[in-house]
């Protein structure tokens, strides 16, 4: 990668004066302005999480109080635990939503078969099932299955992995589905003469070239899970077990006295993996393909 | 009940468990008699010789329920699994839960959940017997439904008027005469906040609008909430106005939610909130001085808060019933009280332990609710919050004329009842 | 799934291709596999859990079948995540879809002879002026029995038998010790029948107007008296004035002939009564069209809004000559990375009428009626979702870019077409093709998007004086939650039929969108 061949053609990368400012510089400037406006409703959270008492968002004077009292706090209760839990279950459940719905979004692209179409429209749809109710029977599976293999009952990590993975296919499948067909078929088809079998050039070839689409995926897979508290608070019943957003959920539901400068903590430092998993990640995301991958 | 966001939400969210039990006729609880393990609870409990009883508590308690728990089982060799559930679940849950046979064995919960507890058939009646009396008056008929009792009270709390010392020193008579003397206050902002947020408060606004002779429910002989609404008519129409009256003169506004008002209070921007128990812990730690009060009339009659009031229940399927009513044989106890009141920081439900309560700020509180009611358990509550809050707003916000808002809440609230 | 490959295969697929490691893979993993479904169904058969049973009985066969023939190719890339959603999500859905044609909801909690329990259980009353008195547990012959002291007698009875006084048995401080032909039972025993102990009755008397002898403790005992008699053999309860309730399977109460019901009733099937209720309910008259057409302008404009400026983004800082931009990228997912009911929070605080940052820090004091104006409300939810959302499209936009291939931008350049050009007829028409089912699932999902209206604005202003708590920012589900929940009892049965009634809505218009999308799929 000696030099970077730009898809947009713009290949001088020593602009100067003004033709640096309207190709590049507008838009340091914009990120800017959408770096505060991501990041200004969060000043509350920031402010509230070095404030040791008081309120959320009761009063416009933000950074009143500076004091990193409510993060030792923190340490103090449960939140690392949770926050251990968290790791496992998104970690599980990204890894898992990504080879299966690799997996799926290859045999759609590769094969034909009856139902190929039809299944595909009857995967995003049935996600479509409103959430409101969707977890009325999960509790009453929680239990049937804890009967019937032990670990998989109410209060397991493994339970709530695996029900995350309910909806590994869906969306995702289509966005890799979608990332797939760009992969050209030719590829295959050398593969094939060359002998490989489908598997291999499943695991071998395709999963290779498509890179970018499994960080994405895996990161917003990642990113459900690790927010995710509908569902987990009905499986994780005990606070020992619990991940971070249903713990933070339980901090926050308390209605006269919610430990806010808890939660704000908590959320700060909940929000940190996240931007450092996405900065790891990125050299997948954009940086596979520009190096020329698909141009097999 | 103050119907925080979060916690409504939970119920939006989760609308929980809902069917858990309906198509559930394969999952009837094993033969082992182990299957009384609480869902939540995926308890080690051996089939132990003593047993062991699971309750569900939400975080304010469950560290004294964990005491608790350690003393009772010193006492009787039964094992206490305190089970932390939020506060906004454990009612929802339950309900959902025992149908299945599986939920705890008990809850702790406030009163105002009696009325769908027994609607849907999940607790257990509870005998007090002779201790009966033995119990706030208030606080036995909370817990009561048509004649019945289903919970053991262990606390009550209400809210009040809250006075900053360094601000204000003596308080007036009437509601009126406060604001006036609010307004002269140097420095102050407001004259006294109470919070209300977009979608209503009437909770912390029924003090004012009892003064007018005007409860949401009335009551019967005995003192029983009757389905029939108490807030109809002239009376409850007068408080309509006056509401319009405090809003045009800016005393009361739907932007002052409970964070508002708290710091508002906090910043010395008010010489008054009406709050409860749960925030002057807050306020004298940082270091304002405070007394609390009855909440004085606006309309003439006594100000009586909605008094709430913390009770444990039993759950009709469980399997440890003799065991369960031990414990609340042990709820009961001058002892348990006296512990809970000490980690709790609440009014204990039991006279004997509340005449012993020495703090200053909770005897005010308990002199603010000397005329208070208790919330109402009786199903139709559950219609009530959302228009009721709701019409209040609108009256706020000059969206609607105040008495013929008022008129419409009714109109709705008993076309509600009806369907 | 018979599955006709492109081309005819040219090589057996490797599992039954012994000389690759592939196949010793699959051989153990298949194994793994076949030892937990076995025992799965062995522990299912031992907890009679038949519809379990079949479920993985038909599960294992299938993945035996699909894993060991040379057909099915297609079908061993599905099969887990076909398992997976088949479990967690197609039974939610038929459980749902269950609940829709029962009357369950508040009142209708359990089954019938639940029911039945609890109704005699709370109507079982001490005898108001009646003393307590300290029981003993007894065991004759097999059968339970209770012994008190009343005036210094000692008096013994059991289901059958009345109290009634036995002679030479032995007290101490009112407490009976010792009865002759009985055992008295020590706790532990006590423990283990407790259900017996707490469902006797002894009969006071012989005249069953003077109540009954039970405990809750075993430790005193009172006298009790039933409001209600039942009646097995016609299926009714009669109170003491004579009123008849009767069983109605219709609706699952007991109910007397001038219309007064027991609680609680139990659940039955009510057909498609939850499915009508939605359009003959009369106070959803008024508000149902401007709810439906502000729902759809909600989630069409929340696409829209979000996946623009997440493409923006997305497009403008592909560039590698923008210095700093894998910090700036991470910085735009912060609102993504934070829980998001705690974002509800804050925005609400922050667009306070009065207090909030906007209006005092941001507007100097403006006083602009953020959530109490309809069209405010409106503006700043679909404000906040897109400040919600945005990071989603920006990530998946980023990522389907990376599958536009080089040489086509490449080749415009050559053709003199400028940046704009390339953004309209390259860029994004490739980019539709793999997004667009995402923005149709997106569309969806605000479709239903609960948790947003009831957080932020609790689907206020409400409608004046409407009849039911709904307001101008309701959408179709909170006006569900409005109508099924908020107006006193909860009813599931009439939610989950709703529901289905929305999702068959959705489901349609999406299924519409994807035959669109397919036709661009097909152009390309």
């Amino acid at each position: 990668m000696a030099r970077k061949i730009l898809a947009n053609g713009d290949n001088d990368t020593r602009l100067r004066g003004a033709k640096w400012w309207s190709q590049v510089g507008w838009k340091h400037v914009f990120a800017i302005l959408m770096i505060v406006y991501c990041v200004f409703p969060l000043l509350y959270v920031l402010s509230a999480s070095l404030n040791p008492g008081g309120t959320l968002t009761g009063s416009t004077r933000l950074f009143t109080t500076v004091s990193g009292v409510n993060f030792a706090d923190l340490m103090e209760t449960d939140f690392p635990r949770w926050m251990m839990n968290s790791f496992i279950v998104s970690t599980v459940t990204a890894v898992g939503t990504v080879v299966m719905g690799a997996a799926a979004a290859y045999a759609f692209s590769r094969f034909r078969f009856a139902g190929r179409r039809g299944g595909l429209t009857a995967l995003l749809i049935i996600q479509m099932f409103p959430q409101m109710l969707a977890f009325v029977a999960i509790f009453l599976l929680a239990l049937t299955l804890g009967e019937i293999f032990p670990g998989l009952g109410i209060g397991s990590n493994l339970q709530l992995i695996a029900i995350y993975l309910g909806g590994a296919l869906g969306s995702n499948t289509f966005l890799m589905y979608g990332f797939f067909n760009t992969v050209p078929a030719d590829i295959d088809e050398a593969a094939k003469i060359d002998g490989a079998t489908h598997a291999q050039i499943f695991w071998g070839i395709i999963m290779r070239l498509v890179t970018p689409i499994l960080a994405v995926v895996g990161l917003l897979s990642f990113v459900a899970s690790y927010g995710e508290f509908i569902l987990a608070r009905i499986v994780l019943a005990r606070p020992e077990n619990y991940t971070l957003a249903v713990g933070m959920y339980v901090w926050g539901s308390d209605e006269r006295n919610a430990p806010w400068s808890l939660f704000a903590a908590g959320a700060v430092v909940a929000a940190v993996p996240i931007i450092l998993l996405f900065m790891y990640l990125q050299k997948y995301i954009v940086g596979g393909l520009l190096a020329g991958g698909v141009k097999g | 009940m103050r119907k925080s966001f979060l916690a409504a939400a939970a119920v939006g969210l989760s609308l929980t468990l809902a069917a858990c039990g309906s198509g559930s006729s394969t999952s009837t609880p094993s033969a082992t008699g182990d299957a009384t393990t609480s869902a939540a609870a995926t308890t080690s409990s051996a089939p132990a010789a003593a047993g062991s009883l699971t309750v569900w508590a939400d975080e304010t308690r469950i560290d004294a329920f964990k005491t608790l728990g350690e003393t009772f089982s010193a006492e009787t060799g039964v094992a206490l699994d305190v089970v932390q559930k939020p506060s906004a679940d454990i009612k929802n849950d339950f309900i959902a839960q025992v149908p299945t046979g599986e939920g705890p064995d008990l809850i702790v919960t406030a009163h105002d959940a009696t009325g769908d507890l027994v609607k849907n058939g999940v607790v257990s009646p509870v005998e007090l017997g002779d201790k009966a009396e033995a119990f706030g008056d208030v606080a036995l008929r909370a817990v009561s439904l048509e004649g019945q009792v289903y919970g053991v009270p262990y606390a009550v709390e209400n809210i009040g008027l809250v006075r900053n010392n360094a601000l204000v020193q003596d308080t007036p008579a009437t509601f009126d005469e406060l604001i006036a003397q609010g307004k002269g206050v140097s420095g102050a902002e407001f004259p006294i906040v109470i919070q209300q947020g977009e979608n209503g408060d009437p909770y912390h606004l029924y003090p004012l609008q009892t003064s007018f002779g005007a409860p949401v429910f009335k009551s019967d002989a005995n003192g029983d909430y009757t389905a029939e609404l108490g807030m109809a008519g002239p009376e409850g129409e007068a408080f309509a106005q006056y509401l319009k009256k405090l809003a045009d003169e800016g005393v009361l506004s739907a932007s002052i939610g409970g964070d508002q008002a708290k710091q508002a209070f906090l910043d010395g921007k008010s010489p008054y909130i009406i709050t409860g128990p749960w925030w002057t812990g807050e306020f004298v730690d940082a270091g304002l001085d405070i007394s609390v009060l009855p909440v004085p009339s606006a309309g003439g009659q006594p100000a009586a808060p909605f008094v709430g009031v913390q009770a444990v229940f039993l759950s009709s399927k469980s399997e440890n019933q003799l065991l369960a009513q031990q414990f609340l044989d042990f709820m009961g106890t001058k002892e348990t009280q006296d512990t809970l009141f000490e980690m709790g920081g609440r009014m204990p439900a039991l006279n004997e332990s509340a005449d012993a309560v020495s703090d200053e700020i909770l005897a005010g509180f308990g002199e603010a609710g000397a005329e208070g009611q208790p919330m109402p358990a009786i199903p139709e509550m559950g219609a009530v919050w959302q228009y009721w809050g709701g019409a209040e707003v609108s009256i706020l916000t000059g969206k609607a004329e105040p008495v013929a808002a008022w008129q419409t809440l009714v109109t709705n609230l008993e076309a509600a009842f009806q369907a | 799934m018979s599955s006709t490959p492109t081309q005819p295969p040219r090589r057996l697929s490797h599992a039954r291709d012994i000389s690759r490691p592939g196949f010793y893979i699959k051989l153990v993993l298949m194994m793994l596999v076949n030892a937990l479904g076995l025992y799965g169904i062995l522990a299912a058969y031992g907890q009679r859990e038949w519809g379990v049973l079949a479920f993985l009985v038909l599960a294992l066969i299938i993945a035996d079948y699909v894993y060991f023939s040379k057909r099915a190719i297609p079908g061993k890339y599905l099969y887990p995540g076909l398992l997976f959603l088949a479990v967690f999500q197609i039974y939610v859905m038929v459980n749902t879809a269950y609940v829709a044609f029962t009357n369950y909801g508040d009142g209708h909690n359990d089954s019938k002879p639940s029911a039945i329990t609890q109704i005699m259980k709370t109507s079982d009353r001490r005898v108001d002026g009646t003393p307590t008195y300290p029981v003993t547990v007894l065991d004759r012959d097999g059968e339970m029995a209770f012994a008190i002291v009343d005036d210094d007698r000692v008096l013994v009875g059991d289901a059958e038998e009345p109290l009634t006084e036995v002679g030479d048995a032995v007290a101490e401080d009112g407490r009976v010790t010792e009865v002759p032909g009985a055992t008295v039972l020590q706790l532990a025993e006590i423990q283990q029948r407790q259900n017996e102990v707490l469902g006797l009755r002894v009969s006071m008397t012989d005249d069953p107007d003077d109540g009954w002898l039970r405990t809750d403790n075993a430790a005193m005992a009172y006298v009790a008296k039933s409001l209600l008699q039942y009646d097995e053999a016609s299926d009714t309860f009669t109170d003491a004035e004579g009123t008849v309730y009767t069983a109605d399977p219709a609706q699952g109460l007991f109910v007397s002939d001038s219309g007064e019901a027991l609680t609680p009733g139990w659940r039955v099937l009510v057909g498609f009564d939850n499915f009508t209720r939605m359009f003959t309910d009369s106070r959803l008259a008024g508000p149902f069209v401007s709810i439906l057409s502000w729902t759809f302008a909600f989630s069409i404009l929340s696409v829209l809004t979000t996946f623009a400026l997440g493409l923006i983004l997305a497009v403008v800082f592909n560039d590698p000559r923008v210095k700093g931009r894998t910090i700036y990228r991470a910085l735009f997912i912060l609102p993504y990375a934070f829980p998001g009911f705690l974002a509800a929070l804050v925005w609400r605080g922050l667009l306070n009428q009065e207090f909030g940052f906007i209006n005092e820090v941001l507007l100097g004091g403006a006083n602009i009626p953020w959530f109490s104006s309809g069209i405010l409300a409106k503006l700043s939810i679909i404000g906040v979702n897109l400040w919600l959302g945005f990071p989603y499209m920006f990530l998946v936009a980023t990522g389907a870019l990376q599958a536009i291939p080089g040489e086509l931008a490449e080749a415009a350049v050559m053709d003199g077409a400028g940046p704009w050009r390339r953004f309209w007829s390259i860029t994004l028409p490739l980019l539709l093709v793999s997004v667009a089912p995402l923005l149709i699932a997106s569309f969806a999902f605000n479709f239903n998007n609960f948790s947003l209206i009831y957080m932020l604005t609790g689907g206020g202003p409400n409608y004046p004086g409407a009849p039911l708590p709904i307001g101008e920012t309701d959408i179709l589900i909170s006006m569900v939650y409005a109508m099924a929940f908020e107006s006193g009892t909860r009813q599931y049965g009439l939610a989950s039929a709703m529901s289905i009634i929305i999702f068959v809505v959705v489901g349609v218009i999406s299924w519409l969108g994807f035959r669109q999308t397919r036709k661009l799929e097909e152009i390309m």
